[in-house]
């Protein structure tokens, strides 16, 4: 096959992957027309469900497999896409890295369209580095930390942190944007401003969100969305060379692929062009030794060489390709650091002692150890709840749980028979949970409790019970007394004050969501008797689940 | 369980292009309405009141709703050729509709149907929910039932929350959802529900569904509040659907045992009226229900039975 015809072959499946993810991203939401059959409207509680999650991705991405299996000992639903394209990078090599990884095909795109240097500064920056080994450093300090149970893949697996950044920084960012344009135009007396801007809206919102999504530390995650893109300025693919640790496992297991590249060190002019269009710094110049377990399998050697020097051929002959260059150092500071890091992770308390009271996790999700070494902080959780409440945490859940989804229940709430979470959790770290599951059992996610210094009846500042009117369980779990309180003047003042029975609440947070009392309301939800822990418990029952 | 997806997004883009256009149409002849204190005239013609029973088992629900307005003098009564209608049902609550706390399906089709039966241009059904508006159109099958008629279903945003003067007494300046005001005929369409604050919740509760704003706030004045806003949208006509009622844990109610079959349609042209006969079959003098006193207090309507024309139906 002749060289160009590979590359267009690679740019076509770049493309279409690439194309595929942002389409599936954006799919990952409830969409305005998921109208129900009729029927089933009348059959009890349907659990309303996305009909393209972006799940495949995760799926295909052996790192989030081999990283949830070796911490939380879990096999990942459809693990065996990870498991074929492992065969297949066996065999062919990092051939994910040139023609499928989306996060790689836009760091090829800006790569291209911005090229870092020119001629032979271009050339001299493609040439193998140490810096090169780092990677392999990340991917070994993951996965031995994931032996010793602390997951971080997920922080830097390209898969999650893509999603991560386009879900919840990059779209979300624009989507604000252009909502606030529209509020202006409908805001305006000009009538055709007003259908104009609800026009757009209408177009704008199913791609970018609706109202004004916003999540936790999203700026910060956006902004290293940045500056990995800004890293191609430095050399080309930066982030897939040096730092991405999927290239490092895949390039581990390229070791026996049958596609080489064969260099014909006679007709070689030493013009280096090859080197000056490598996007793996793979060296493919005729004179070195071709590093298979650096090549993305571009093409793009093939495709600059003038004299035909270079040519991409299967070898069934079994001939020993060269080992990844790992180093020594970066091996053994790899699994330093992994067994160092999960035993840090723990001094912040929060996996031997009560956890933070604002650690509010989604219905469904396991018992918090469990949950750590599983989440891959993806985001897609956050980016399919329909009210906004699940977010990115900070410190919430320790260092080691940084960007796992909480609930910030003045941000949104749990929606009483919504169990979308769960059904677009990659890794299970949110089971998949029915309606019945979660109104029956009750799957409790946190308890309410009143701050009667700041509630309006309770304080002498006039009715409200709208707490009590939006409690959805039944019987309600806020519940109303009558009382005479001192009104403002000491005047005595009659009330339906608020009181929340715990064995009824679920911690939803839409008593919370909806308190006139704004910022701080005054009713709240803590963690505190969440169905998923033993210990965080507030009632003696012996039905804890 | 797969959603159905019988509208393709080319369809939705379509049928938005199409409703801006014809927003857009309709609008360049009309002043802005921004400070009327009602955004309709004040009803005409004799005030009425019509119960609708259905005591055979098996009774059709449209049926039911067509006898009760064929009642009234038909449809065509308050709906003329080449009008936009714009409906208000209760689909607050992302809940079955079995569970009585959002207004029935089958009764809002019906509506939708006698409207373009008697002309009307558009049809629209639109209600600020509680709970996530694309939960709620599935859940409480108000998607299906624009869908299988044709009507618009309008997704409740916040640049459609317009501030207007409401004129009342106690809320002045407020946010209001455009299409209430936009439209030609608005029907109110309301399920009756107990509620922990105002007693009960009707046809002149509805209308916090078709605000924005700091709603919860609203709560602090209810009453006062709610008929301001039912002075302000003053809606052609109002059904209230009491097929099924919820009779305790209002309104979100949730479980079966809180809702009973009353098979029952309420329709007057007099939102005070309705309520009060609505508030019978709760067991509730309306007389002492806080929203109902002050509707007649401000001459929105009448509860004394003898002022209006009365009917029942019964199939």
């Amino acid at each position: 096959m002749k060289a160009k015809h590979l590359v267009w072959i690679r740019r076509i499946c770049q493309a279409f992957f690439l194309g595929l993810f942002l389409f599936l991203l954006v799919e990952s939401r409830l969409p305005e027309d998921a109208y129900l059959q009729y029927s089933l409207v009348f059959s009890s509680d349907p659990d309303l469900r996305l009909s393209q999650p972006i799940t495949f991705f995760f799926q295909l991405d052996p790192l989030i497999w081999l990283s949830s299996l070796l911490s939380g000992h879990r096999l990942i639903h459809g693990f065996w896409w990870a498991l074929g394209l492992l065969l297949v990078t066996l065999f062919l090599g990092r051939i994910f890295c040139g023609f499928i990884c989306p996060l790689g095909t836009i760091h090829h795109i800006v790569s291209w369209a911005k090229p870092a240097l020119k001629g032979d500064l271009m050339t001299r920056a493609n040439q193998k580095t140490a810096g090169h080994r780092i990677k392999y450093f990340l991917l070994i300090m993951l996965l031995v930390g994931a032996v010793m149970g602390l997951n971080l893949a997920g922080l830097i697996d390209p898969i999650s942190l893509l999603f991560r950044s386009l879900a919840l920084a990059i779209l979300p960012a624009i989507g604000v944007g252009l909502k606030e344009l529209f509020d202006v135009m409908a805001a305006s007396d000009i009538k055709a401003l007003n259908y104009l801007s609800y026009g757009g809206e209408a177009l704008v919102s199913p791609v970018f969100g609706y109202g004004y999504p916003a999540y936790k530390t999203a700026w910060f995650i956006g902004l290293i969305f940045l500056v990995i893109l800004f890293l191609n300025r430095i050399r080309p693919r930066f982030w897939c060379r040096i730092l991405c640790p999927l290239g490092a496992l895949l390039g581990i297991f390229s070791r026996f692929s049958i596609l080489g590249l064969e260099k014909n060190h006679t007709k070689c002019t030493d013009c280096k062009l090859c080197s000056g269009s490598c996007q793996g710094a793979a060296s493919p110049m005729p004179g070195q030794t071709w590093e298979n377990a650096e090549c993305m399998l571009c093409f793009n050697c093939f495709d600059a060489c003038p004299e035909g020097a270079l040519s991409f051929r299967f070898r069934w002959s079994p001939k020993s390709n060269t080992r990844p260059d790992m180093g020594r150092r970066a091996v053994l500071g790899g699994m330093v650091a992994g067994i160092s890091l999960p035993l840090l992770a723990k001094l912040d308390g929060s996996a031997h002692h009560v956890s933070d009271p604002r650690l509010i996790r989604p219905p469904g999700a396991l018992p918090e150890n469990d949950f750590l070494r599983v989440c891959q902080r993806c985001g897609l959780c956050m980016k399919a709840c329909p009210t906004n409440v699940v977010n990115p945490t900070l410190a919430e859940a320790g260092m080691a749980g940084l960007w796992t989804p909480h609930l910030i229940m003045t941000r949104g709430y749990c929606e009483y028979t919504c169990t979308l979470c769960g059904s677009v959790c990659p890794t299970g770290a949110i089971r998949e949970i029915s309606v019945r599951e979660k109104i029956e059992r009750p799957i409790k996610i946190g308890a309410a409790y009143v701050d009667r210094g700041r509630c309006l009846p309770w304080s002498g500042n006039g009715p409200c019970i709208v707490c009590q009117e939006l409690c959805p369980t039944s019987p309600k779990a806020i519940y109303l007394r009558k009382a005479v309180v001192p009104g403002p003047g000491h005047a005595p003042m009659p009330v339906d004050v608020p009181y929340v029975d715990l064995k009824r609440c679920n911690g939803c947070g839409i008593c919370e969501n909806k308190c006139p009392v704004r910022g701080r309301p005054a009713i709240r939800v803590i963690a505190a008797g969440e169905s998923r822990s033993l210990k965080n418990q507030i009632l003696l029952t012996d039905s804890v689940s | 369980m797969e959603p159905n997806h019988p509208i393709t997004r080319r369809q939705s883009l379509k049928r938005i292009a199409r409703i801006s256009a014809s927003l857009a149409g309709a609008a360049l002849g009309v002043c802005p309405l921004l400070s009327q204190s009602s955004v309709r005239a004040a009803t005409t013609g004799k005030r009425f009141l019509i119960e609708g029973i259905g005591s055979e088992k098996g009774y059709k629900v449209n049926e039911l709703t067509g006898k009760v307005f064929e009642a009234a003098g038909g449809m065509g009564q308050f709906v003329s050729k080449g009008d936009v209608v714009v409906i208000k049902p209760n689909i607050s609550w992302a809940r079955r509709p079995e569970l009585a706390a959002t207004t029935n399906p089958e009764v809002l089709e019906a509506v939708i149907e006698l409207c373009f039966d008697a002309g009307a241009k558009n049809v629209r059904i639109a209600d600020h929910t509680i709970h996530d508006a694309r939960r709620c159109f599935a859940l409480t099958g108000a998607g299906i039932v624009a869908k299988r008629t044709g009507a618009d279903l309008v997704f409740p945003r916040s640049s459609m929350m317009k501030r207007m003067k409401l004129h009342g007494h106690r809320l002045d300046v407020w946010p209001v959802f455009v299409p209430f005001v936009e439209a030609d005929k608005v029907i109110n369409l309301p399920i009756a529900k107990v509620h922990g604050l105002s007693t009960l919740t009707l046809g002149i509760k509805n209308w916090i569904g078709a605000v924005g704003g700091r709603r919860s706030a609203l709560h602090q004045d209810i009453h006062q509040s709610i008929v301001d806003l039912a002075r302000f949208f003053n809606p052609t006509v109002t059904l209230i659907d009491a097929t099924r009622i919820m009779i305790t844990n209002g309104p979100s109610g949730g479980s079966p045992s809180d809702v009973a079959v009353k098979n029952t349609l309420i329709l007057s042209n007099d939102q005070v009226a309705a309520d009060a006969k609505a508030a019978g079959l709760f067991d509730h003098d309306p007389g002492k229900i806080g929203f109902i006193r002050l509707g007649q207090k401000w001459g929105l309507g009448t509860y004394d039975s003898q002022k209006l024309i009365q009917q029942r139906v019964i199939l």
